[in-house]
């Protein structure tokens, strides 16, 4: 198959298998719990009390305490589901994309990156639900036989579809993710000390044996199971995509909306990584894992996205004008580009589509904290990006009388920063409790990163 | 596994344990598995190992999408046909929904013959030949059979120490 060797070392500072497995056994075996989890779990899980009390407010009162209004029907409740969902494509674009490309720099990053598809995609999860306002009725989703007649749910809206889309794509994740972890769990069970914790990742490793048999079976079902697991990257978003296109408000009746959104959810997802992969390798020290190479690799991909993002927003503009509909023109020209949402409008193209082309520098590139700074910018801007889509269509529709702006009340706030507090908490417990890195996978390229090393040294002699 | 009844090759360096695979297959000796840190894929092709889980994978996948299509047809056109906007009730655009659970269905029912298949399941207790496959080490097991004189014992020895095992045990 095909390797590349242009990445050169994957693995620094002259590791041993012994080495991998106790540097990431540490976190979660030998060392004790830092100071820095316990300030970080409390903040997180401050936020999600927060939350909570939203998610409590809206059940008690109702949707009428979000700011929402018989024009702007949609508010931060699915700007936020759309933003999640999008950061929740980060683990399968990079651990399955770069699987099947059997691209070998993923490996030290994989595992972190499928923990916060899982998490990212169930704070998601909770929009939906909570904009139904009587959650207790969410089952009437699925489609079952039922006393209201044999009726079924509509199954050419895309609504319904991203009932489907979304739950399958968090069991998919889910199961890809676990069964990654299971030789890693079976190598906590042998080596562990503590016999709790031989106990509960002997349950949890299944069985594990490592055999060649069950290797190569191991081998097989994770890749099927991946290389099935790939198209729904595209097909997520796509149909989250088809929320807003197959709605006929000038803004969001376009076809390029699908592959401009999955385009949009890779980009937030790497740049999640991103962001979350510098503080992991920071306080846990694994720089020698996670490389400069690597961030550097991510950096590139995601300077690519922004170009495309870039060409999006001006295809978008291009064709309201071309198209010569009043409405979309006033959409684009009246009140994105100009009028009272251009500032969300240019934080958007700033964030996404210019600072991101920073990354052409190597200098900046090779600057962790710069790195860091610029994915904060791209989350931020993703974030822009579902405002302006959702608000700006919804709040001036073809009736000027019906026009209103849209302000978020502290409700909304609260459930955001409570998903947030969700994601930051799970994130956390995944820190703590299981293998960061994919401990078979690291020895797996070990050999091979060595190997290039020494290619390396005898080119530069 | 029984005890006092293996041999078993302890390496340190996966091309080593991939070479004494090869000498082993070579000289007509049986090996009973080999335990490793991560995967060798020479070691299957030595082996002649192979897995049918992807004509499984493909079944499940085919059962999927047509009982899913089964199911969206009885419901929305025999069960209970209700008109969209005039469109017809067997739509085009259940394509959608059978895409994604044709996946959900491979994933799952692959992961469920992975698991039945390897025999694994929470909580089972396992014997490892050695434990330290699980860190760093290689081990190739073979199986000592009535007809294995000292001669072919030693030979065995020899091999694995030639082709670089650290160890020769028994267990």
């Amino acid at each position: 198959m095909y390797n590349a060797k242009v990445r050169g070392v994957l693995i620094e500072g002259g590791k041993t298998y012994q080495d991998i497995t106790r540097d990431v056994l540490r976190p979660l075996d030998t060392g004790k719990t830092p100071l820095w989890w316990w300030i970080a779990s409390f903040f997180a899980s401050a936020m999600l009390v927060w939350g909570v009390w939203g998610f409590y407010n809206t059940i008690v009162n109702g949707i009428g305490t979000w700011g929402l209004n018989n024009s702007v029907s949609w508010g931060w409740a699915i700007i936020n589901f759309v933003w999640w969902i999008g950061i929740g494509h980060a683990g399968t674009a990079f651990s399955i994309f770069l699987l099947v490309l059997h691209q070998r720099w993923r490996t030290s990053i994989n595992r972190a990156a499928e923990a916060m598809t899982i998490f990212a995609v169930m704070a998601a999860g909770m929009f939906p639900l909570i904009h139904m306002g009587r959650i207790w009725n969410g089952f009437f989703i699925m489609p079952y036989p039922n006393t209201r007649g044999p009726l079924w749910d509509n199954f050419n809206s895309p609504l319904f579809w991203d009932v489907v889309a979304i739950s399958t794509y968090l069991t998919a994740s889910f199961l890809f993710w676990y069964v990654g972890m299971m030789p890693d769990f079976a190598t906590i069970r042998e080596k562990t000390t503590s016999a709790i914790k031989k106990k509960v990742y002997g349950i949890l490793s299944f069985g594990w044996l490592g055999s060649a048999r069950g290797w190569l079976r191991f081998e097989t079902a994770a890749l099927l199971m991946g290389g099935l697991t790939a198209p729904l990257v595209v097909s997520v978003h796509s149909i989250v995509a088809m929320d807003f296109a197959a709605g006929v408000l000038p803004g969001w009746h376009s076809t390029i909306f699908p592959p401009f959104f999955v385009i949009g959810a890779i980009f937030s997802g790497f740049s999640m990584v991103l962001t979350l992969m510098i503080i992991v390798r920071k306080v846990y020290k694994y720089e020698d894992y996670v490389t400069k190479g690597h961030l550097d690799a991510i950096a590139r991909i995601l300077t690519f996205i922004s170009l495309i993002m870039g060409v999006a927003y001006i295809t978008e503009a291009f064709i309201a004008w071309y198209s010569d509909s009043p409405y979309e023109m006033y959409v684009f020209f009246k009140n994105r580009i100009t009028g009272p949402y251009a500032f969300e409008f240019w934080a958007m193209i700033s964030c996404n589509a210019i600072i991101p082309q920073l990354f052409w520098f190597k200098k900046i590139r090779k600057n962790i904290t710069i790195v860091f700074i610029i994915s904060i910018f791209i989350n931020i801007g993703m974030w822009f990006e579902r405002f302006v889509i959702v608000v700006t269509s919804l709040s001036k529709t073809w009736l000027p009388a019906t026009w209103h702006t849209y302000h978020p009340t502290i409700t909304e706030i609260a459930i955001y920063v409570g998903t947030l507090g969700f994601f930051f908490l799970g994130i956390l417990l995944f820190l703590r409790l299981l293998p960061v890195m994919a401990i078979s996978e690291l020895k797996g390229i070990l050999k091979e990163t060595s190997s290039v090393k020494k290619i390396n040294e005898n080119e530069s002699k | 596994m029984k005890a006092n009844n293996h041999i078993l090759g302890v390496f340190d360096d996966p091309d080593a344990a991939t070479t004494a695979v090869e000498q082993l297959v070579k000289n007509k000796i049986a090996i009973k598995d080999v335990f490793s840190p991560f995967p060798l894929e020479h070691v299957w092709k030595k082996l002649k190992m192979k897995t049918r889980i992807p004509y499984l994978t493909f079944t499940y996948g085919a059962l999927g999408t047509a009982s899913v299509y089964g199911f969206l047809y009885w419901s929305s056109v025999i069960n209970y046909p209700l008109i969209f906007g005039g469109k017809p009730t067997n739509s085009l655009s259940f394509v959608v929904v059978m895409f994604v659970l044709t996946i959900l269905s491979g994933v799952i029912f692959t992961l469920l013959t992975y698991l039945v298949r390897e025999k694994l399941w929470p909580g089972k207790q396992v014997n490892l030949p050695d434990p330290r496959t699980m860190d760093d080490k290689f081990v190739i097991v073979i199986e000592k059979n009535k007809n294995m004189d000292e001669a072919l014992t030693k030979k065995i020895d020899d091999l694995l120490k030639n082709s670089g095992a650290v160890e020769v045990n028994e267990s």
